[in-house]
């Protein structure tokens, strides 16, 4: 299956002003809105229509090179584009930024030919993937993963359990770690078909109601030999060089989510009869400032990631910025509209309960601190 | 515009003649070194870097009223009565008279009263002194770190305890984000210079309490001494995170104007 026939909007790649002003212009006279149910199936479906309208409009093929579907031009246009999608709640920006984790991964590390094949797959919205990195005994020491893969001819058979994978129960792929050797040396990724014999997968119930999340059980999994992403024992550096992804472009989504929570938290707070006093303009005026602090610095990154400089440990910074701006924002929800989260079922409460993982996912707010102290701050070790 | 050279020249220059000299003295060496015409000329470097090294070198001259002369279209070289938090009005003598600030060496003291600021004006103080508190937070955190360095205590340098990394850790953060903040209100979409302005204030100011907290904490009881150099630049942050409104007041008028939109003021753009 080649990449859909979408046309390109542009005769060249324009400019980040032009192409804002087209992907607004194009979404006013094309509705996507979604349908108003909140289920992750629905999320996973609205999700999937966006990304194929998108796809087939030409607007989600800029920013990524030609050899896998693209039209080319820089990354900073897919930010652009996630900016637009977040701004309108076309698709919830999680899963929405998962493509700019797992797209990249497959340009740097699979066989072109592989590449060529599966990333238009992901890119129009026909295929969700995952990623099976953590593990129940692997958390914040990733590098300890223990998930087998051993050689068996010319394939490798993979036996062991993958924990808070993503979208794994709606994903046709996974880009999985797995152990080939001792030490960080010895992790080996691989792209496999999640409908593999031996492959389980079981949604986690979590503390928001949204099982977004699963368990996902290999036991012999034949994975063909040139499903290996990049060589045996890259695996550590292909999970270290997903970062400059996951923190510019996915931050710079979520921080254009989070403001439009904050503009629907000011309107909802202000019907409120008594009105607003000192405490509640100082509360908002406290989230204002974080988000517009984490934006200011997002932006800096994505300055730095188009001027071709490599991101590193300064990413992490941006980590904490906007973890810390998140859960403010969440608690001065709650503040600002009392008994929402406890009492209504709307959908501040799913939000509410999700912010409280922003420290934790994604490397936790004490890695990010050590990781901090020891490249940045140049402390030595603990 | 000043090529990278240029600046580098110009950086090493005025750290060195901020190390020298402060006060009144520093007054007349920056004159000398064309601080007015650096300012009406090229106010977009002038301003960060001469604030941010005023920061880092602990040196103070009355500077920040040539900023808000030149800012309102008038000669540098005055005096201004400058807003202070809770309402009240301070006058930064240039004249050599001492000031009642708890930082000692800042002539600066309580003024009747005082004519409101030209916005745009207030708005460019507002980014320099911005870029001030944002140096002496360096400052702090550079202490603080080399302490945590040297200083042993079970057998071992107290840098090595992951409390006193994350101290330090948040400190860094904090700077960093007001850093990105004080570099956009340069930048802001057209007609929004003010809030980028009262934004980035309140974030440095935000940033230098809290490298003052941390940075005095894990300096413990040196840092609570005369002797070493933390106090002048714990009593800094808080006299100019004072000054042109504190953190927590233009927190407060941030919040109050998205209250007012109904929505949040994105400022920015890729």
């Amino acid at each position: 299956m080649g990449p859909a026939t979408g046309s390109a909007p542009f005769a060249a790649v324009p400019g980040v002003a032009a192409f804002r002003a087209g992907v607004r212009a194009w979404l006013d006279s094309h509705d996507l809105t979604p349908d108003g149910s909140h289920s992750l199936d629905a999320q996973v479906a609205q999700l999937s229509r966006v990304r194929q309208a998108l796809y087939d409009a030409g607007w989600m093929r800029y920013g990524w090179p030609p050899s896998v579907g693209g039209f080319g031009g820089p990354a900073v246009l897919r930010a652009v584009l996630g900016e637009e999608v977040a701004s309108r709640d076309l698709a919830e920006p999680g899963i929405y930024s998962l493509i700019e984790v797992l797209a990249p991964t497959m340009i740097c590390y699979a066989p072109p030919p592989l590449a060529a094949e599966m990333v238009p797959l992901l890119l129009s919205g026909r295929e969700q993937w995952c990623q099976g990195f953590s593990e129940p005994g692997s958390g914040s020491d990733l590098a300890s993963l223990s998930t087998r893969a051993v050689p068996r001819g010319s394939s490798w058979v993979v036996t062991g359990q993958k924990v808070w994978t993503s979208l794994a129960q709606y994903s046709a792929r996974c880009v999985l770690l797995t152990r080939t050797a001792p030490g960080h040396g010895g992790i080996t990724a691989f792209f496999v078909d999640m409908d593999t014999p031996g492959i389980t997968v079981r949604p986690l119930r979590t503390m928001h109601g949204v099982d977004e999340f699963a368990e996902v059980f290999f036991d012999d999994v034949v994975v063909p030999g040139m499903r290996m992403l990049g060589q045996p024992g890259e695996g550590w550096r292909l999970a270290s060089d997903l970062l400059p992804y996951e923190r510019s472009t996915c931050f710079w989504h979520r921080v254009a989510y989070l403001f439009t929570r904050l503009d629907r938290l000011v309107s909802a707070a202000a019907v409120d009869e008594t009105g607003p006093d000192g405490a509640d303009e100082a509360a908002v005026g406290a989230a204002y400032l974080a988000l517009h602090t984490t934006r200011c610095r997002s932006r800096e990154t994505q300055r730095r990631l188009a001027a071709g400089e490599t991101l590193g440990p300064e990413t992490s910074v941006d980590k904490i910025l906007l973890q810390t701006a998140e859960q403010r924002l969440y608690d001065t929800a709650r503040d600002l509209l009392p008994g929402a989260i406890e009492l209504d079922n709307s959908p501040w409460r799913a939000e509410y309960l999700y912010s409280r993982a922003a420290t934790i996912y994604g490397g936790t707010a004490e890695i990010q601190r050590n990781i901090i102290a020891r490249r940045l701050l140049d402390l030595g070790k603990e | 515009m000043v090529d990278a050279e240029e600046l580098a020249l110009l950086t090493d220059t005025l750290r060195k003649t901020m190390t020298a000299a402060s006060g009144q003295a520093l007054d007349a060496a920056m004159t000398e070194l064309g601080w007015h015409d650096l300012l009406a000329e090229l106010p977009g470097v002038a301003l960060p870097l001469v604030f941010r090294l005023l920061g880092e070198t602990g040196a103070q001259a009355p500077l920040l009223n040539d900023v808000l002369l030149v800012a309102a279209g008038r000669e540098p070289g005055g005096v201004v009565p400058l807003p202070y938090a809770g309402g009240g009005w301070v006058v930064w003598a240039r004249s050599g008279e001492p000031g009642t600030a708890v930082d000692a060496e800042l002539p600066l003291r309580r003024a009747g009263h005082g004519e409101p600021l030209d916005p745009v004006a207030l708005a460019t103080g507002r980014r320099a002194v911005g870029w001030w508190l944002l140096g002496t937070g360096r400052a702090m955190l550079a202490l603080a770190r080399a302490h945590a360095l040297d200083r042993v205590q079970f057998g071992r340098p107290i840098a090595s305890l992951q409390a006193v990394r994350h101290r330090l850790a948040d400190t860094l953060v904090a700077l960093d984000g007001a850093a990105a903040a004080l570099a956009a209100a340069g930048d802001v979409s057209a007609g929004e210079e003010e809030l980028g302005a009262l934004l980035a204030k309140a974030a440095a100011g935000q940033a230098a309490l809290t490298a003052a907290r941390h940075c005095q904490q894990v300096l413990g009881g040196l840092g609570f001494t005369a002797e070493h150099a933390l106090h002048r630049h714990v009593k800094r942050a808080l006299v100019l995170d004072g000054l042109l409104g504190s953190a927590r007041e233009l927190t407060r008028e941030a919040g109050r104007r998205v209250i007012a939109d109904g929505a949040a003021p994105r400022l920015i753009d890729l």
